[in-house]
This record gives structure tokens, sequence and C-alpha cells, in this order.
């Protein structure tokens, strides 16, 4: 291998973690402006344009207070789960498809990190193990509000597990691939000339449970139990002070946001593509990625709007709509899928 | 390359294994176990058998462990304490099973070396080949497995709701 071969794997593993975590501060300022446009305020506006660099603020803040690790904490734990919480949330993009591949230099260059042929369970795999990021920040701290946040959202992580991997094997089945690449293949091009065939047409119960599932794997709202403010002070990070370490917790909820966003994007809306889309060259390329982008841009919006709109359920609430609502849809759509698939409709 | 990744795994994946059984803490002792068997999952790769390694991720490492931990948070379990003396013939057993796994071991050497067995081509990489022998030749073996789950369900049901009789 030459250089320049070296160079562009570097680049394919550089560039999409310097824009996961871009988008991560840019989602902490629309968070913030979107709860202000939606409550009628104006929410940050201060700081640069429209409040832009408020983000950068922010971190250079996190960055100069103090880092108190309570005395009574398992440091060694307490210093790991924040960086458990991150990686496992940053990794995670690794496998997605953002856009079609870049000719350059005479050779084509696959926008994606890994193409691995166990694509989707591969991202199953590393969300099974965000988890322990939330579980031992709340052992760890020996604190009885963050060991609560940990037991409930260990509980709520498993349980929705169950119905998010049954909604995406719908998905599997159609594209009979775990490899998302595949995944995007078979959602180009149309039904009856203008309805694109994406897996949310046929799937669209599946989509409806993978996505309410993904709420319940990030922890947001309506779903946020494990840091319930209002029973529980913070949750698993109340006592992660403002330093570094709650920001990385900060951070991992954003990336865990934008990942499952391009995931939904990719497994039910085509991916990168678009009906009548083909893309060659440069161009092609970079038109390839802003679709995808745009795309899950519309996601992350929704997981906002959804925060400042719904209020929180409460703990037995949640368990039922796992239990007894999400996942026999969730078979039900594998069962509807298994018959399409059988009579060979899609 | 890929050798030297294989030892390492290997060798990560004994070692935690060790801490797992060494450690007084509970909760510690399990998350020795979820970093070795990450190790494993490694070198289930390594053998290029990909599937099985994220399967053993997810099941093992993503749900069984998180349940393991959670009920030693719930009864907030705390350091192990030696509360006696052990008996004398536990020590003769021990000492008998060492004796044992280190036959084991060295006919194992002695049989394979130190070679890496070449995977089944059948069975690399790709899941539709697994999948097949799965459910034709395997068929019987896996759906009999799967009525030993529900049976285990069952039970556990039963268990559960006899605390509740009045």
């Amino acid at each position: 291998m030459t250089l320049l071969d070296w160079l562009i794997i570097a680049l394919r593993v550089l560039v999409p973690l310097g824009a996961l975590i871009g988008a991560a501060g840019l989602m902490s300022w629309v968070e913030r402006r979107g709860a202000g446009l939606i409550q009628d305020r104006p929410g940050p506006n201060r700081v640069g344009p429209f409040g832009l660099l408020q983000p950068l603020a922010d971190a250079i803040k996190f960055l100069f207070k103090e880092d108190i690790i309570p005395s009574s904490a398992d440091k060694v734990l307490y210093v790991l789960a924040p960086g458990i919480a991150l990686f496992s949330a940053l990794t995670t993009f690794a496998v997605i498809p953002y856009g079609a591949s870049l000719p350059l230099a005479g050779r084509e260059i696959p926008l994606i990190g890994a193409d691995v042929s166990i694509g989707v369970l591969y991202v199953f795999a590393l969300t099974s193990l965000s988890v322990y990021g939330i579980v031992l920040a709340g052992w760890s701290s020996n604190n009885k509000f963050s060991l609560m946040g940990g037991l409930r959202s260990s509980a709520q992580i498993i349980s929705y597990e169950l119905a998010m991997t049954t909604a995406a094997a719908g998905v599997i089945l159609s594209a009979s691939s775990f490899r998302l690449t595949d995944i995007v293949a078979v959602q180009s091009g149309t039904w009856l000339g203008f309805i694109p065939r994406w897996n949310v047409f046929p799937q669209l119960l599946g989509f409806v449970v993978f996505f309410i599932s993904t709420f319940a794997e990030t922890n947001r709202v309506p779903f946020d139990l494990a840091e319930a403010d209002a029973e529980l002070v913070a949750g698993y990070h109340t006592e992660y002070s403002s330093s570094m370490k709650f920001a990385m917790f900060f951070m991992a909820e954003y990336v865990n946001m934008t990942v499952a966003s391009a995931l939904t994007v990719t497994l039910f809306f085509g991916g990168w593509t678009l009906p009548g889309f083909h893309p060659h060259g440069v161009l092609g390329a970079v038109l390839s990625i802003l679709v995808f982008t745009g795309k899950t841009v519309f996601f992350l919006w929704l997981f906002v709007w959804v925060r400042w709109t719904l209020p929180r359920f409460r703990y037995d609430q949640l368990m039922r709509i796992g239990w007894k609502a999400l996942l026999p849809l969730a078979l039900l759509n594998l069962l509807w899928v298994g018959g399409l698939v059988t009579l060979g409709w899609i | 390359m890929a050798r030297l990744v294989f030892d390492a795994a290997a060798a990560l994946t004994i070692l935690f294994a060790a801490v797992m059984v060494v450690h007084r803490h509970p909760v510690k002792s399990v998350l020795a176990l979820v970093v070795s068997f990450f190790g494993l999952a490694v070198c289930y790769v390594m053998l290029s058998a990909p599937f099985i390694a994220a399967i053993q991720v997810i099941v093992y490492a993503g749900a069984i462990l998180v349940l393991f931990l959670f009920v030693l948070m719930l009864l907030n379990v705390g350091e192990e304490t030696r509360e006696r003396e052990p008996w004398p013939f536990q020590r003769i057993f021990s000492g008998v099973a060492l004796v044992v796994f280190a036959g084991m071991l060295l006919g194992l050497l002695r049989a394979h070396g130190s070679a890496i067995a070449t995977p089944r081509a059948a069975l690399t990489g790709e899941i539709a080949p697994l999948a097949r022998l799965l459910f034709s030749r395997y068929l019987l073996p896996f759906e009999a497995l799967s009525v030993l789950l529900l049976a285990a369900l069952v039970g556990a049901f039963v268990l559960a709701q006899r605390e509740n009789r009045p």
C-alpha cells in the first residue's frame, strides 16, 4: 500500500468522526434554539450570529471547570463510564454508508467507514454495549439517584432492543443481507414510476416501531426515565459535576441521536439514494452526501420536536408499551414482510 | 499481523477470565467477564466468523451480563469475605481438577500444535451458508434447543407465580 492509500483510509475514518462530533455540537444549539422556538422565547442568541458559537463557548467552559470526583465513588469506573458511553456512540457510525463512491486519483473510494458483512448486527452489538456507560456511571457514583437512573436505563434498553431488532429484521429479510450497502442498494429505483422503493412504504409498521424504540435506546423524551429530572435530580449523571466528563455524556447523547437518525434513514428511507438520482463523478458523490445529510437532519429535528412537545411516560407505562405494544407489533411486521417476500412482491 | 491480533485477544480473554474468578467484588467480576467476552469476539472475527462474534457480543455481553449487573446492583451486593476456612478435601479436589485440566491442555497442544485450524470453507464470512446449515442439517437440534429455552421460560414463570400467591 502506498502512502496515498493510507491517507485515504485515515480520511475515511477521521472525516465522518469529525462530522459526527461537529453534528453533536451543532445539535446542542439546535435543541436549545428549537426549545425556544416551540416555547415562544429566543433561546441562546448572544454568542456569534444566531448564537451559533454557543456550543464552542460551552466547550471552553467545560474544559476550564474544576473536575470533582466524589470521595466515596469507585474512581476507576467513575472515570471509565463516560468514555464507554462516548466510544460506543461514535464507533457505531463506522458501518453506515453516507454517500455514493467518490472517484479520486484513479480510485473508487466507498463513502463508508467499513463495509462489513454483518453491518446491522455490528450496530446492535455496539448499541447493546452503550448501556454499560450509563449503568457504570450510576453504580460507581455511589448515589441513590444515580443508581436508580442506571437501573432504569438497563431494564429499558434491554426491553426496547428486542422490539428494535425485530423491526429491523423485516428490513434484513427484504434485502436478504445484513450489509448496509446492500440494504441501501435494494431501496434505489421506484414502484409504478413515482413511489420510491424505500422500505418505509411496505413496512410502515416496522418503521414506527423502530423509530419509537430509538427514543428509548437513546434515553430521549418521552422515554428519558434514566435521568428524569423531576424524580432523580439528573439520574445517572447526578454526580458528574458539569466538567469534561459530563460533557462526554452530553455529547454521547447527541451522537447517539445522530447515529439513530442516520440508521433510520439507511434502513427505511433509502440512505443516500433518491428516485431519479444517479450520482457519478465528484459532484455526484458530494450531492449524495447532501441527500443523506438532508434526510438525517429531518429525523434529528423530529427528536428535538418530540422532546419539547410530549411529556414523559411513567416507568410502568414505558415497560407496558415496550413489551405489550411494540414487540407484538414488530412480530406482526415481520410476519407481514415474510409474507410479501414469499409471494415475491418485494 | 492477524496472528498478533488473535494472540493478543486470546491473552486478554484468558487474563480477564482469571480476574473474573479471582476478584472478590461481584460487580467487578461481571465487568471482567464482559472484557473477556469482548476478547473472545475479537478471536471469532480473526477466525473469519464475524456473525458468531456479533451474536457473542449482542447476546452475552449486551443482554445476559447486563441482567447479571442489574440484579447485583438491585440487591447492592458488596465485596465477598471469607467466612470460614476451606474444607481440607476441597483443596484435594481442586488439585485433582487442576491436574486433569493441565492434562487436557497438554493433549490438545500435542494434537494440534499451535497452528490455528483452517476454518471450514462453508462457514467462513458470509451468513447465508450458516443459515442454510442451521435450517437443513441441524434443523432438529436447532428446534429442540428452542423448545428447551421455552421450557426454561415456562419454568421461570411458574416459579415467579408461586411467590405471588397469597
